[in-house]
């Protein structure tokens, strides 16, 4: 499908995921996070879980997403083709794999103790009008912002 | 309520998230590392554009008591007020994000699409709610033989 092919106006992309946060409360009475799924899935795992809660579908979910967009579009929009980002362009295979294990330690770990992730505190908390979820939200934009303009400097 | 139907419903949202993160192209790292370095607002805007219709959204939806489709539950928007794990924790996840342009949706999206970095990434991730976990658990005993002293 051609048009898949062409990133859509942020106009279109924007209220279609905000439409997303609010059919998951009105048919499911949840916020929308990703992160609750993974932690969810390892808790079934290793059995202090008996069952997959809606987060582990949800999450298996957005692997399939992935997968189903890859089988439409015919092409994927991770930049495969030139590599991983700024990472790939600077550094070797090796220390680009041991740098993306460090920063996901840090996604991982920070995420958790901020209660949510970029879809969690950044569309379903502030969507909800939590202050933890504005807070949240405002300081990992503000941490990225600045360490990326940091990186910038040096690369 | 069959237990199913929320499985399926959330498998559902899941899959329209993940082809939406692709689509917009979310899960190029060049895409979110653009956005950060403040070179193209694209991202900034759709996730104002996403917000605005969630929050107006779950206000017309709770303008009078509800009961979610599927499960049948009260609707009930939870809100939190703002701890210091909140900040701490968004710092840390903020230098993470920075560093790898990609956050828990996209890298199950990238998975997905088959980028084979995305396993360091989300291999990662694993290893950080796995160490959370961990102090979590080893901290509640200590609370709670504090509580009985």
């Amino acid at each position: 499908m051609d048009f898949l092919s062409d990133q859509p106006p942020w106009f279109v992309l924007g209220p279609c995921l905000g439409l997303l946060v609010v059919g998951l409360l009105a048919t499911l009475n949840v916020r929308m996070g990703v992160l609750g799924g993974w932690s969810d899935l390892l808790d079934r795992i290793d059995g202090r879980a008996g069952s997959v809660s809606w987060k582990g579908w949800f999450f298996l979910g957005v692997i399939l997403g992935g997968l189903v967009f890859h089988i439409a579009a015919g092409t994927t929009t991770t930049g495969v083709g030139d590599g991983y980002g700024w990472l790939s362009r600077e550094f070797s295979p090796p220390v680009v794999g041991a740098v993306l294990v460090a920063a996901g330690l840090l996604i991982g770990y920070g995420a958790k103790t901020a209660g949510g992730c970029t879809s969690g505190n950044g569309l379903g908390g502030t969507s909800f009008g939590s202050p933890a979820g504005l807070a949240s939200t405002a300081t990992f934009m503000g941490t990225a912002v600045a360490a990326s303009l940091l990186i910038g400097v040096f690369v | 309520m069959n237990r199913a139907r929320p499985a399926v419903v959330a498998t559902a949202f899941g899959l329209a998230f993940g082809f939406l993160l692709s689509w917009g192209t979310l899960t190029d790292p060049d895409t979110i590392h653009d956005m950060l370095r403040l070179r193209d607002a694209y991202v900034f805007l759709m996730m104002g554009a996403a917000v605005a219709v969630g929050f107006a959204g779950i206000r017309l939806l709770t303008r009078r008591p509800r009961r979610a489709a599927v499960t049948g539950d009260p609707i009930v928007v939870r809100t939190d007020a703002v701890q210091r794990r909140h900040v701490v924790g968004s710092a840390m996840f903020g230098l993470g994000w920075a560093i790898a342009d990609t956050c828990p949706g996209p890298v199950a999206a990238q998975l997905g699409q088959g980028l084979p970095w995305a396993l360091c990434t989300a291999a990662g991730i694993t290893g950080g709610v796995l160490l959370f976990q961990a102090r979590r658990r080893a901290r509640r005993p200590v609370r709670r033989a504090i509580g009985q002293t």
